[in-house]
């Protein structure tokens, strides 16, 4: 008998869910064809397997930029049913939390047809109370000290009433900077809200996903465009810092990432982009998980649409979270001219935590991973002194320092669902939901496990299905939910669990 | 400048004066060669040097090299190099990094090596021997001052002769390097040719395209610091030098690493007689 090799190589052994009925699986993860794919099989749903990285040789180079974790002060669950199921944080996660979520409401003035959140004009959904806001901001603070970032969401955060008051109780504690997600239909409209959003030093993470028609009626359900644009200007004219955020899928805006880019940089108003491949938890469109969009991905989409600015070697992996969740670049520019950080540094040199090495320059190291981290708010205090802390280590002159604090982030973020879920990167993932009972938990844990159902059936007290991803393989198990994402029909997402076996735990969210 | 390539012999002090140059200095940054300190670290990783060894720097430049040798491999060094700023600019990082009693700075010339024969464990040069006129010369000199045994570690350029766009012929009057690089083959000859035997060949080319890119890269950024800045300060020589046909030159520069004419290698070779102590 002649043997046969195998046509993948395999690197990781580690744990992942069923999309179908969330019970949590051995996995493996697989190079195949130059990508990284997951690949798991759930006794009653049979085998699946995802896409994770595009480029199994960057996958792999990452590998050396994983920072060690810092340990939160304070644990908020213990360890009983092993991860996923203890968030959180449990105290056997590894990271402290870079950035932390605030969800303020269910409800938004759009039903966009893709929305990991599955978001809308609802009738049983939720909105948190002040005080409900402040025991989440205490939860937070007591586990961060001085926290970094926190960010308010939704839903739509700014057609909560008292999304100011929300504001302001962050300020009053130690908390660095303040992010407020959007989709710009308040901003566009509200110049007493613009100024207060300013007033209060407040940075806008806006929705922003191309110029084609064709883009907002696939992503957002309605031709946004003239909204995000009066939105935009109202910023740049009252001074408040913007990032704009792409959701990117694949045979629907992947050839508006390089215009995204260029206008944004053109923009008074915006400091940079950050693109996300489509998340597949809460409404989305029908996918193929082993086409799916990644990281590098994108990052091959945006040098292939800008190859006079970036390279695929200018955007790098942040040590802080796993390093293939999110790459970041910055750019020194003047709205005209473009010149990517990374090459007026060797990264590797401050950045590469497996070869062990004398320091360069201490701080300049430092400064690097205040850029390079999920906490990074491009135009606040903190990222100008870092970036002008970073342009000094490049020993070019100090006239280049104040261009520099200016210079653009351009960030690629791919957040996990329960396709994609790897739980070796969930365990030090460093962006947290902040739950209205004080829980911290991985915000891709929240949008794949089941919390984000439960918790939402707490506050609601309206039962919630879990959402199954839309992918095409699992087209014959699904059926539309209450909230126009899809859910496994048939029973298939209310069996019991899967019985436990060698390769299942039998467990899942009770 | 010349749009030809330097006269023999003038080669080398046009080498040393450019290097020696602020704005040269601003444009190559710490990275005056290329590979950097990872692959200073790999030629390194190739002598086996004991901390007791003694280290011969030929063109030091600003000491990075040394300084690396002496720190990691707790090594003593002598750098040499003709520009006298860069000597100082080395002795002034010895101090800083505290290891002025360990690793010297001597100004010399690569041809007539100002030491006794058989001193040194091991010679390195980096990114320079191209820039040599007297290649023969200098090859017996690294042989002359090794001790039996000892090791020679180079890197450097790569040009396979005839197939540089002429347009380059401008880099070259400007960095010399290019002027006078030879094929890595060449390189063997001329190190057996002086009685040394290569152990090691590798080729980097990745390295030299890096840092082209670097270059491009901190050229353009200066650029935008000269347009924000409102008087020229540090960046008034900027204003003398054709930004733009240095900018078309690295493009070029960069065509002709990935065609394969220009490149850099990692050569190791060793002085045969008595085995290392």
């Amino acid at each position: 008998m002649e043997r046969t090799d195998r046509d993948e190589v395999f690197v990781e052994y580690t744990k992942s869910i069923c999309p179908v009925c969330k019970v949590v699986l051995d996995a493996q993860v697989n190079l195949r064809g130059g990508k990284v794919y997951l690949r798991r099989r759930c006794p009653d749903h049979g085998e699946i397997e995802a896409l994770v990285y595009g480029d199994a040789q960057a996958y792999m180079g990452s590998a050396r930029f994983n920072k060690p974790g810092t340990v939160p002060l304070a644990f908020q669950t213990e360890v009983s049913g092993g991860c996923p199921l203890d968030c959180g944080l449990c105290p056997e996660h590894k990271q402290h939390a870079c950035l932390a979520i605030i969800e303020v409401n269910t409800g938004c003035n759009l039903d966009c047809p893709i929305c990991f959140a599955a978001s809308g004009h609802q009738a049983d959904g939720y909105a948190i109370t002040m005080g409900q806001c402040e025991l989440m901001l205490d939860a937070y603070v007591k586990a961060e000290g001085e926290p970094e970032v926190v960010m308010f969401s939704g839903g739509e955060p700014t057609i909560h009433p008292k999304i100011l008051d929300f504001i302001d109780a962050a300020r009053a504690r130690p908390i660095g900077n303040i992010v407020l997600n959007t989709n710009g239909i308040r901003i566009a409209s509200d110049r007493d809200f613009v100024k207060a959003l300013k007033d209060r030093g407040v940075t806008l993470y806006f929705q922003f996903d191309g110029f084609d028609e064709a883009t907002h009626l696939a992503i957002r359900g309605k031709d946004l465009r003239e909204r995000k644009r009066r939105a935009l200007d109202a910023c740049a004219e009252a001074g408040v810092p913007v990032l704009l955020v792409a959701a990117i899928e694949r045979g629907v805006n992947e050839h508006e990432a390089g215009p995204i880019v260029q206008y944004g940089i053109a923009h008074p108003a915006v400091r940079g982009v950050v693109f996300q491949p489509v998340t597949h938890a809460g409404r989305h469109t029908e996918f193929d998980p082993l086409t799916r969009l990644t990281n590098s991905d994108v990052i091959a989409l945006l040098c292939e649409q800008l190859p006079d600015w970036f390279g695929p070697g200018d955007f790098f992996p942040v040590p802080c979270c796993f390093p293939s969740c999110r790459s970041i670049c910055y750019a020194i520019t003047d709205g005209t001219g473009v010149v990517p950080v990374p090459r007026l540094l060797n990264m590797e040199d401050y950045l590469d935590y497996v070869a062990n090495r004398v320091l360069p320059d201490p701080q300049v190291k430092q400064a690097l991973e205040k850029l390079w981290s999920a906490s990074a708010v491009p135009g606040s205090a903190a990222s100008e002194a870092s970036l002008e802390c970073a342009a000094c280590g490049t020993g070019l002159p100090e006239t280049l320092a104040g261009l520099a604090g200016k210079a653009f982030m351009i960030v690629m973020q791919d957040f996990q669902d329960a396709y994609t879920l790897n739980v070796r990167q969930l365990m030090k993932c460093c962006v947290e939901q902040v739950t209205p009972d004080g829980r911290i938990i991985p915000f891709c844990a929240y949008n794949t496990v089941g919390y984000r159902e439960q918790v939402r059936a707490q506050m609601s007290g309206v039962d919630v299905p879990p959402d199954v991803p839309n992918a095409t393989p699992l087209q014959p198990l699904l059926t539309a939910g209450p909230y126009g994402s899809k859910i496994a029909g048939n029973g298939n997402g209310a069996c019991a669990g899967a019985p436990r076996t060698a390769t299942s735990t039998g467990k899942r969210l009770p | 400048m010349t749009a030809q390539a330097p006269e023999t012999g003038q080669a080398k002090a046009c080498c040393a004066a450019a290097y020696d140059s602020d704005l040269v200095a601003l444009v190559l940054g710490d990275a005056y060669h290329p590979g950097g300190a990872v692959l200073t670290r790999r030629l390194a990783g190739h002598l086996s040097l004991a901390p007791s060894a003694r280290v011969l720097d030929v063109a030091s430049g600003p000491g990075s090299t040394a300084l690396l040798l002496a720190r990691e491999h707790g090594v003593a060094v002598d750098g040499v190099d003709l520009g006298e700023k860069n000597l100082a600019r080395a002795r002034a990082a010895a101090e800083t990094a505290g290891l002025a009693g360990r690793v010297l700075f001597h100004p010399g010339d690569a041809e007539r090596l100002p030491f006794p024969d058989a001193v040194f464990d091991a010679v390195v040069c980096e990114c320079a021997f191209c820039t040599f006129p007297g290649k023969e010369a200098a090859a017996a000199e690294f042989a002359r001052v090794l001790r039996p045994g000892g090791r020679l570690g180079i890197t450097d350029v790569t040009l396979i002769p005839g197939r540089l766009d002429e347009r380059l012929a401008g880099l070259a009057g400007w960095v010399a390097c290019l002027a006078d690089a030879r094929p890595l083959e060449e390189y063997e000859r001329l190190l057996a040719g002086a009685g040394l035997r290569v152990s090691r060949t590798e080729r980097h080319d990745g390295a030299l395209a890096g840092m082209i890119g670097q270059i491009d890269a901190r050229l353009r950024a200066l650029l935008l610091a000269r347009r924000a800045a409102p008087s020229p300060g540090a960046l008034a020589a900027l204003d003398q030098i054709d930004v733009g046909a240095i900018l078309e030159m690295t493009a070029l520069a960069r065509e002709a690493v990935s065609a394969g004419t220009l490149g850099y290698a990692l050569l190791v070779a060793g002085k045969p007689g008595a085995g290392r102590g």
